[in-house]
Order: C-alpha cells, then structure tokens, then sequence
C-alpha cells in the first residue's frame, strides 16, 4: 500500500506510523467533561467503508498526515497534512462547521 | 516411453556438455537443459512418487506448472527440496535427487497405500485423529503416536538441517510500466510502451525471454517464432529505458501496483560470484502493469491419467520444439479442443509416430483432421481414453466410444509410449485474481478469464483469451500503449503468422468416468481424485474454498496451476450446477514458490541494527560485558576476573556510594524544544509547571497518557529563553519524541515549537558519588563547579580536556552526582579525561547493573514500573500532578478506577530469607507451594544492596502504601522461590536525600 | 573543534572490497562536514528562513519539497515542510544561522555530531541505494541537489544527490557503524572501494 504524503510523494506504508482515528475532537483541555473526554480517548467506530485517519510518516518528513482510507479496498482518497484546511465537502448545501482543537 | 533427443533444433547447445547427477548416477545435458529435459532426453521417465498414495510419477508439463516432478536440489550441505525439475536449470555439478520414496525410487514401500486409497481419502486427517479407545491409549492421543509416523511417509521432500549460507538481497524498483511475460505479447508491450518513452520493467520467470515463441513452431512474418522473439529481445535490451530481467517470478500483486518478484540469480550457475545474491527479492513500484502472463493447458480426468508417459500435451511439444527431446516413439493424443494437434504435428517432426487421436468431440475441425492425416495418425472421434497400462511406465491406452457424457461399448487396446493429454486451457490469471475482483467464467474457453481491473493494469495475449499469436502481439501492442497512456503511436502492421495454431475452445469435457478401476486424479500434486471431490459434496463441503480446505486440491506447492479448474468442473457437476456458481477460489500469493530468505533478505542473520553510545568502542576495550537494551548496546558490568554479574555490580554501586563512578548516559532520550512557545508547550505536556523555569536549571518532569495513565518521566533543562533540551527513558524516547509531534501537529498546530531528536547529538557521562565534585574540579575549566555556581538542578558550560562541555547536577542514584553532554564525537575524549581526572578518586565505570540496584536502594521508578498500567499516584508521584493548569492526562487521570486505594502501588519488599528473588515473581498474602494463591502484586526489580547489606526488591502491590511493615510471601512456581518478605517503603536508602544535596 | 572520534573509525579501512574482478561499482566515504544544521521555519516564516539560509550560505533554495543546492563547501535541501537540512565544511555554521534567523523567525538545531556522512559515488550509487530505500532515484526523479527524507528498518536517512552518481546519506550517528556495514555488505557484489 501507498500513501501520497503531500510533502515527500507516495511512499510504503511501512515508512508510515498509524496515529489513530481522524474523527475525534478534543475536548477543551479545560474541560471536566468525562463523558467528551471518554469519547475522545475511546469511543471509535468501526467504519466498513472511508474512514478519516491519522498517519504519521514517521520515515519521512515527520508530518501528520489527515488521510481517507476505505477500509475494504484500501483505497485511499484523500492526503493532506493535518496543518492544511480541510477540502471543501463537495456538497455546499448546509455546511456544518466542524469544530477544531 | 523411450524418450531421445533430437539431433537439431530448440535452445539447447549441443556441442558443449554439462555434467550432472541425479539420484547417484552421472548424466549429461547441454547448455539450455533444464534437469527435466535433460533426464527426459537420457531415457529418464520415472521422477518421484506422489505425496499421499506414492505412486510413481513421470513429468506432466514443462514449466513452472508442474506437479509431479519434484526433487531435491543439494547444494554444498544445503538440501533445497520439492523444486519442480522443470525449474531447475543445468549446470555444471548439479545434484538432485527424487523424493518421497524409500529405499530407492525405482522400489518403494510405501508405495502400498495406493491400495489402502479407501482409508486415506478426502478429510482423512480430521476424521481419523479422533476417536476409538486402543487400551490406554484414549481417542486423539493414540493418533498423536501414529502421527509421527503418517507424517514422515506423508508429504514432499525433505529440509536439511545445514543452514543456509546463500545471500538473498532486496531490491526497490521504480518503472511507468510493469510487463509480466514475454511471449509474443509481452514483447510486443514491452516495445510499444518503450516507444513511447516509458520507463520499462519486462520480467520472464523462464530462463530465455520469449514465452510460445519459443515453441510453437510458428513463422512470423517469415522468421521463425523463435528467432522473432530473439530479435526483439536483442531490440529491447538496446534502449536504456527498459529493464529486462529473466529468472523472475512475479509472485504478487499487492495494493497499489506494489508488485512483489523473485530473481533466481545464481541458481543457474554451479557458483556465484563474490557478493553475488542468490536471490533478489523485487519491490516493484509500476505505474501500470501489463499482465502477459499467457495460460496454462489443463489435464483431462480419467482413470490411470497420473501414470509417468502421460503429459500435458503442450509440454511436449515444449520438449520438442525448445528442448529438442522427443518424448516417445509411439504417442497418442487425448484432447477435447484443436491445440493438440499442433502438439501431434510437432512429434511427428521429431520422428515419433502418432498412433492415434482421440478426440470426445464428435465432430473434428477441417483444420484437425488436415493435421491428423498430415500425421498419419489414426483419428478416433467421439472416443474417449478410459484407462492406462503399463507399470511405472505407460505401456498402452484403453479407449470407448464417448457420447459427451457417458462412455459405452467395448474397450479397445492401443500400444502407446507415451499420451499427450489436452483438457482446455485456462488463462494465468492469478495476478489479476491477487490484485482485486472475481474472474469471469467464459463459455467458449470453457476458463476463467480475469476480471474487472480493480488496480491499473491492462492484458494482453492468452491471458486475456487471445490465443492466436497474431492477436496477442496486437493485443500487447495496444496494452502496452495503453498502459503509457500514449497517443501517437506507430501504427502496427499486424504480423504474417504461420503454422499450425489450433483453436483453444474446447468441448466441455473434464472428465472421463470409466467403468474401469483405477484412480482419476485432480490435482496431481496433493493426490486429489474426482472421487475426493464428489466425497467432499456428499460430505457438505460444496463451494470452492471449502472444497479446497476439505480436499487440500490447489494447496500444493503448484497452488493448483492444473488442477483449479478440473476441480471446479466436477465439483459443479455433482451440485448440477454451472461451474461459475461454484465459483473459483481467490488466488493468493505466492504464484509460484519463494523462498524465504529472499523476504529477510539483507535483515538475515543481522535482525536489527546495532545502535552504539559514542564511547562504545572504550567500555568494550575496558572489559563491559554489554547488555542489548532495545536496539541500543550498553555496559551491563565492567567485570574483573572471576568476578559473578553480581560481584561485579555490587562493587560497582559500593564505589559510588563511598567515592565515585562513572556511567554512561548517551542513549537516554534527547529532544530540542524550540520556540517562542516551548515553555507553554511543555506545560502541557508535563504533569509540572516548565514555563516558570529559570535559565540555566533543570526539573525533573512527568508525562502521561490521555488516558491519565503515567507514561514517561525525565529531566528538561532550560538553555535558553526559548530553547528546552528534553530528556526521556531510553527505551521510550521514540514514542515520546512521536507524542510530542502528534500534540503539535494535529491537536495544536497553533504553537510555534519545533521538536527535533538531538539524542545522537551529545554523549553523556554521569559522574555520581560522594567525591564526583572533587573529579570535575580536577578537570573542568571555564566554570566552577561549587555548591554556589552549580547548586542541585543547576546547569553550567565549562571545557573539559579542551571540549565544549555541558554539566548538570542532578541524581539518579541518590548521590551528588553531575552529567556531563558534549558533542558525540567528542564523548570518548571528555570520557577518557574525566576517568584520568578521577584516577586519584579511584573512579570506577560502573554498568546497567549497578545503575539499577542505585535506583532501586532510592526507589526511583523506570520502565518496569511505568508499565503503561500505573498512574503517578500508584508510584507516589502525585506531588507532582499541578493543579495550576490542564496537561495531557488531567482530565482522565482522576476517574475513580484511577484512584482507588487498592490499586496496585510501589512499595519496597525485603525477602526474610535474605536470598535473591526474581522480577515476575509473585507476592501472595499466604503461602502455599503446591496451590498457587491468589496473587497480590508483583516484583518488578530486585538488587543486592551493598548500602544496607541484604537483598532488597520493588513489588507493585495492591493497596501497597497500607501494606507497609506488614508481611507477605514471595510465590514463583516456575522458579521454585518461596518465602516469607516484609513489605516496606520503596525509598530503602537516604529517604530524605540529604546525600545528593549535599 | 579538538580531536573528534568518529562512529567508522573502527570499522572504515581504505582498500578495494570483493568483486574487485568487476569494475568497481562503488566508492564508500565518510565526508565529516565541519557542520551539519537543522533550520526550521514556522507556518509563515518560511520565506524568511530561506533568505536567512541564503544570506549566511549563499545558497537560494526553491520553494518545492526536497529542493536543494550544492555550493562550493556548503549544500542544503529541504527535509519535510519548512525544514531544511544545511551542510558546511566549516565549523560554527549553526551560530551563523542563528545570527540570521531568530527564535521569531525560525529555531536553529545543530546536528554535527548527532548526523553522520557517508558518501556513496559511482556507477551502481543509485542500485545500491535501491537496496536499502523504497525511493526512486533516477536522475529525472531525483535531480542533482534533490533531498529525501526516508528509512530503512529502524535507520532514519536524508540524502542529497551531490552530482550525476554521487549522493550523501546522512544517518543517526548511533547507527552509523551498523548502516555502515550493510553498505559494504550490499556494495559487493559490484566491488567497491573504500576511501
């Protein structure tokens, strides 16, 4: 498997470290919500299609990368590092803000 | 079967001989051979004895699809076993020997289970091993004796114990276009893209580049097919933008045109030269592939279609044409499609009269029967062949009229040498089946043709159902084109091809059910008969991949290369239904065998990199006895003669407690953090506060997990305003360094830190004990070095012989105590000058060892106790948790399970026994040597401590901290120690550590 | 600088290696550049570190991933976004940097001891880099002055292409003499030459 790092190309994934689900938002770091905080740290969802990740090429440049994966094709459909804005969701109707950390 | 060579033709150089053994006896070959051609061509027919049943086998095919044919190849001690003889090329010295078989070949007695057939059939192994009650022995365990035995006279060649002394190297290849196979398709690609100014990858897994060009007999455009492909070839290998590579398996086509291939490169030679791999494993990267991977003829099923004189009637003809063998002097064919009279027509050059025809069709070709009669061959369509004779050599074949289905009347007798066998063809379409999606069953070709592309790869040739080579050179030319994406291609003029190509399509016949005994094999290589296959039905095991698991069909070495389809064929039959409702199996990697030292290749014997301190070289020099820790090498003891470990590291604590050591420090994790922001940065990461810390000083730091677990602890130091050097565990210094980036990167890319591993960057020394002061004044200059200008936690730059130096005060061991960090290079320099300056001291270098048992007289905490399972307060470090500020972990660390009282926690524990105890060994509060009770915490390190004179361990233990003074035992089954302890506070020595602030 | 020790002292030995029939393939050396310096910029700051690198080096770097410029004695390529790597036979390049490039600007890492150098030169550079890096290297992917920052196994690498066959490696100084080894070991089967 390939993943494109938009700094360094496509590479091996074995260049590449796993660093988790893309989806989840950090709560405040201020906040006591443990509910928020449990979500974070352990709710995933077993996704049987695209799923956002986060890679790190570890062997490479370092950088995180924000990367769409279809979990049943491998398939990868999107790469950008997690400094870069996230594309624009190809529907523009009621765009829903996604909240940062 | 009287096979010969033939005086002229093919690839074989018949003025030079090569000398070589098979089974003891010397024969000769030429260059050319393969170990199958050559025997073939010294009479040889009998090569081995089949796995379950041992029944003597001769050759089937020529090439990478045979099943029979396996041997041992021996190479200086090293046995290579189960290689089919048709891979193996010739030369000089080469030995070989068949296998599965005892004593000889020619006699061998287990060759009895073919009449014991019945009980060894499909499923037989997990029918068998359960069951009845023989005396004693009850149901499985019985079988567990017979195991032993059935194995050994089960299965294929045997492995050697010598070990393997060959090189097996990697490789990462780059190219715009992969093509795999380089018949006339391949070629005709390989140009096209190359035209087009690819950059070309063509890999032949056949010693010659040329595929059926080599052999159909065929002229294009007037030249023979042969010297075409030569041409080609010669062409091909002109321009520098192709790769041509011969020997090469492409055995697997993984995700994202990541193709994986095998390189025999010494294998053909009887020695290497200097560095020479034996093998290279390819890592290709293609932009696109094209997949010329041509078809394999299959076998029809019929009683006694295993007996050596059968074969595949395209290997034959590869005898013929590329081998210049002849296979026989009298052949029959067996066919149920026009290609074998290509194969007739070809024997019949050699020589050899073809005695008959038997075709199931009812009707032959114009074109057929053109071939028969220019043979001279007697045509019997509408017959089948019902039976074979002859002993471990076909002597003659049985055939009855055939209607389709069923056959009928009388058997009549034909002497035969030697029967050429075509069942159809099915295209080589596992790579395609590897890299995606479902085959496509073809009426016509009565096959599988590939699939869908799933990846970006595009086929050509006989892979794709092409079989007339005409087409598959048009079809490679467009596939290579498409595959580059070109446009302004050269227009092919489509080539004038001659000769004999009978169609492939045959008359959907598989199997032959004679009324006859005799056993009709599927897969040859795995003794899987068509009556396995109708017993795995009966049984339940209807679709394909059960199938395949029940019966072992296409497990073999082969995977199936013959036997996919047949199986299928008669598995759809007995459910009625059509072939692809039952469906073909994934193929899977590896198309054909690997070896395996091709994938360690260059980590072979050399698992993991070495990682070395700056002062390696010294420790080694002044007797350490290094310890791996992860993939660094430290000093575990400097022993000095007859010294135990434990001598050793007890002298080497003492010295530091009274005077001063030295140790090295260099593999402890280093971080430069850098930035405006660094001292916020680090508030965040730390349980501690970091952004208050003065220039010039040191603290002590915790980190955890987002999930409030401890993590990793260490020093930072402030060398500037806006510069931290970061140091971490050892053994965490990689995840410490990946955690910190992830914060920055993805949760708050808003701080302007940069962090970078400046772990290589400095050596570091500590120097510890009472009279480490009076060292580093002997030696440092451009700073003092008094309780005023370096006081505990302070930082100071100074030289030392010269060197830049950093020191820091600070203590692991309990003892005032500095490190010392300068340039890596420089290490053994500053090393050697602060061991000169320490003469006078009597400075020893002490190792891991006595480093260990300092902390643990302290109760310093290190990896075995933040295991990833304690919190800071299970290890007493809640004085450190703020509660000025958020940091990673705050918010989880205090969830009740994290709190509670009877948690596991450090605690120091004194065996009464004053004997050693071993980490793992469990604490228990009763003790009781033949029930293990339960546990109630563990030992985690334990040393004898020269400062209180007895042993001494860390446990973690429930509730630990209440425990305190009270008694408890130590349970370690496994190792036999038993006995009673006393748990005590972890800090053993010094608790209020007066001696390091001293 | 006083007397350095360098990780191959021990294990580098002048002389032609194995297949000294064939042609030798390789030349192996240490290079021991007097400085070695990581510059980073932050997000915004990248111009501004590039104009740093070229006022202390002379050296003008592109903007696209792994540019790089060989001159005279110093080289720098890029090594991930915004950072990049600065080679100098001279010593003291790291404080230069810093005297361009402010904490505002960008950090200043010195890495001369913590990297080691090892040339590879000649006719087989770019297959025995194959050996060991999943990077293509051809000359049209991999220009003259071109870094790359990738791994083998556990070896974290970056090099630099410095000519037509030359390229420069610079590994983690503690695995150095391991790295070395595997160079040589892969080298022979072309003959190499060591200097």
């Amino acid at each position: 498997m390939l993943i494109t790092c938009p700094y360094c190309g496509p590479r091996d994934v074995v260049e590449f470290t796993y660093q988790g689900d893309g989806n989840r938002t950090r709560p405040d770091p201020a906040s006591t919500d443990l509910n928020a905080w449990n979500a974070y740290v352990y709710d995933r969802v077993n996704i049987a299609g695209d799923q956002n990740e986060i890679w790190q090429h570890s062997g490479g440049c370092r950088t995180h990368l924000a990367v769409t994966r279809n979990t049943l094709t491998h398939k990868i459909s999107s790469v950008r590092s997690t400094h870069a804005e996230p594309p624009a969701p190809p529907k523009p109707a009621r765009k829903k803000p996604r909240a940062k950390a | 079967m009287s096979a010969i060579r033939i005086a002229s033709g093919g690839r074989i150089d018949r003025s030079r001989a090569i000398n070589f053994r098979f089974d003891g006896q010397a024969y000769t070959g030429h260059p050319g051979d393969t170990l199958a051609s050559a025997l073939l061509a010294n009479g040889v027919t009998l090569f081995g004895r089949s796995f379950k049943y041992h029944r003597p086998r001769g050759l089937l095919t020529a090439g990478v699809d045979e099943p029979n044919a396996l041997v041992t190849v021996l190479r200086d001690s090293v046995r290579e076993p189960n290689v089919p003889a048709t891979t193996v090329e010739l030369y000089e010295g080469l030995v070989a020997e068949s296998q599965n078989r005892f004593p000889s070949l020619q006699f061998d007695v287990s060759a009895v289970n073919q009449f014991a057939g019945k009980f060894i059939g499909a499923g037989f192994y997990y029918k068998t091993f359960m069951g009845p009650e023989f005396g004693p022995l009850k149901g499985t365990r019985f079988w567990m004796l017979c195991e032993h035995f059935i194995r050994r006279a089960a299965g294929l060649g045997r492995a050697g114990l010598a070990p393997d002394k060959s090189r097996y190297q990697r490789m990462n290849a780059f190219c715009d276009v992969l093509v795999v196979g380089s018949g006339p398709a391949g070629l005709s690609a390989a140009a096209a893209a190359a035209d087009q100014g690819a950059n070309v990858m063509l890999a032949e897994i056949d010693s010659r580049f040329g595929g059926s060009a080599n052999w159909s007999g065929e002229t294009i455009d007037g030249t023979p097919a042969s010297a075409w492909a030569s041409e080609a070839v010669a062409q091909l290998a002109k321009r520098s933008n192709v790769r041509m590579l011969n020997r090469t398996s492409v055995w697997g086509y993984y995700d994202t045109n990541t193709i994986a291939a095998l390189e025999r490169v010494t294998d053909h030679k009887p020695m290497g030269a200097s560095g020479e791999p034996r093998h290279r494993h390819w890592n290709i990267r293609a932009g696109s592939v094209v997949l010329a991977t041509g078809a394999f003829e299959r076998p029809i099923v019929f009683p006694g279609n295993d007996r050596p004189g059968v074969m595949l009637a395209s290997g034959a003809m590869r005898y013929a044409n590329e081998f210049g063998v002849r296979t026989g002097e009298r052949i029959a064919i067996f066919t149920n499609n026009d290609t074998a009279y290509g194969a007739a027509l070809a024997l019949k050059r050699t020589g050899a009269s073809i005695v008959a025809i038997v075709d199931v069709r009812r009707d032959a070709s114009e074109k057929a029967r053109h071939a028969a009669s220019e043979c001279s061959a007697e045509l019997l369509t509408g017959y089948a062949v019902t039976a074979t004779r002859g002993g471990k050599m076909l002597d003659g074949i049985e055939v009855q009229p055939f209607d389709g289905q069923r056959v009928s009347g009388a058997a009549r007798k034909i002497d035969a040498d030697c029967l050429l066998v075509s069942g159809g063809w099915s295209p080589a379409i596992h790579l395609a089946s590897q890299a995606g999606s479902r085959p496509v069953w073809d009426e016509t070709l009565q096959a599988f043709l590939p699939p869908q592309p799933t990846e970006n790869w595009v086929g050509a040739g006989a892979f794709n159902g092409a079989f007339q080579t005409a087409d598959a050179i048009a079809e490679g030319h467009a596939a290579g084109l498409a595959a580059t994406g070109g446009t302004n291609a050269r227009k092919l003029t489509p080539p004038m091809v001659e000769g004999f190509a009978g169609e492939p399509n045959p008359a959907p016949v598989f199997e032959i059910k004679g009324k006859g005994k005799g056993k009709a094999f599927v897969d040859f290589q795995h003794d899987v008969t068509a009556d396995d296959v109708r017993l795995a039905y009966t049984e339940g095991f209807t679709s394909a991949e059960h199938l395949k698991r029940y019966t072992t069909l296409g497990m073999a070495t082969d995977q199936g290369k013959t036997s996919n389809v047949p199986g299928m064929a008669i598995m759809a039959e007995a459910t009625g239904k059509p072939i692809p409702e039952v469906g073909s199996t994934r193929f899977r990697p590896p198309f054909a065998p690997v070896s395996v030292g091709s994938l360690a290749a260059e980590r072979f014997g050399d698992l993991k990199p070495e990682r070395l301190t700056p002062m390696h070289d010294w420790h080694l020099e002044h007797g350490a006895t290094m310890y791996s820790a992860g993939l660094w090498f430290r000093p575990m003891i400097y022993g000095a003669k007859g010294e135990t470990v434990e001598q050793a590291y007890v002298r080497e604590a003492k010295v530091v407690r009274e005077g001063v050591g030295i140790v090295d420090v260099s593999t402890l994790g280093k971080i430069a953090v850098q930035g405006p922001d660094a001292g916020e940065f680090l508030d965040r990461v730390y349980t501690n506060m970091f952004s208050t810390l003065p220039v010039g000083k040191a603290r002590y730091g915790l980190m955890l997990r987002e999930d409030g677990f401890a993590f990793d602890d260490g020093t930072t130091w402030r060398l500037g305003e806006t510069e931290f050097l970061m140091t971490t565990t050892t053994a965490n210094a990689g995840k410490v360094m990946q955690q910190l980036e992830y914060f920055l990167d993805v949760v708050w890319p808003d701080l302007r830190v940069h962090v970078t591993s400046v772990t290589d960057q400095w050596a570091g020394a500590a120097i510890a004990g009472p009279l480490s002061r009076k060292v580093l004044e002997a030696c440092v200059q451009g700073t003092k070095v008094d309780n005023d200008a370096l006081p505990f936690m302070g930082i100071v730059h100074g030289t030392i012989d010269g060197v830049n130096v950093m020191i820091c005060r600070l203590s692991f061991s309990g003892e005032l105590a500095y490190e010392v960090y300068c340039g890596a290079n420089e290490g053994t320099r500053v090393w050697e000058a602060l061991m000169a300056a320490g003469k006078p001291f009597a400075i020893v270098p002490y190792g891991l060892e006595a480093l260990g048992t300092l902390r643990i007289e302290k109760g310093h905490v290190t990896g075995a106790e933040i295991d990833g399972r304690t919190t800071a307060r299970d290890l007493h470090l809640d004085w450190m948790l703020s509660k000025k500020k958020p940091f990673i972990g705050s918010a989880m660390m205090d969830r009740e399970g994290l709190v509670d009282e009877n948690r596991l926690q450090l605690v120091g524990i004194v065996p009464l026994d004053n004997r050693p105890i071993n980490g793992g060994a469990h604490i228990v509060e009763q003790l009781h040597e033949d029930h293990p009770m339960n546990s109630i915490g563990h030992v985690t390190a334990m040393c004898y401590s020269p400062a209180l004179g007895k042993y001494i361990a860390l446990a973690l233990v429930k509730g630990g901290k209440a425990r305190r003074g009270t008694r408890a035992y130590v349970s370690d089954p496994l190792r036999k120690r038993f006995g009673p302890v006393e748990i005590v506070s972890h800090h053993f020595f010094d608790p209020d550590g007066s001696r390091m602030h001293g | 600088m006083a007397e350095t020790l360098s990780p191959l002292d021990t294990v580098l030995r002048a002389g032609r290696y194995a297949n000294t029939a064939a042609k030798i393939g390789v030349t192996l050396s240490e290079v021991s550049p007097g400085s070695i310096v990581q510059v980073a910029a932050w997000p915004d700051t990248e111009a501004k570190v590039l104009e740093g690198i070229a006022k202390t080096t002379k050296l003008k770097l592109g903007g696209e991933p792994g540019a790089g410029a060989v001159s005279g004695n110093v080289a720098a390529f890029g090594i991930a976004p915004g950072r990049f790597l600065v080679i100098s036979e001279d010593e003291g390049l790291a404080d230069r940097l810093l005297g361009a490039i402010p904490a505002t600007v960008g950090s200043v890492t010195d890495l001369s001891h913590g990297r080691t150098a090892i040339r590879i030169e000649g006719e087989k550079a770019e297959w025995l880099l194959a050996k060991f890096f999943a990077v293509d290297f051809s000359k049209a992917k991999f220009p003259v002055g071109r870094g790359v920052s990738t791994n083998h196994h556990d070896v974290f690498a970056q090099i630099q292409r410095r000519t037509e066959n030359c390229f420069e490696v610079y590994v983690f100084r503690s695995f150095a003499r391991s790295f070395w080894k595997a160079l040589c070991h892969g080298a022979e089967e072309n003959g190499y030459e060591v200097r």
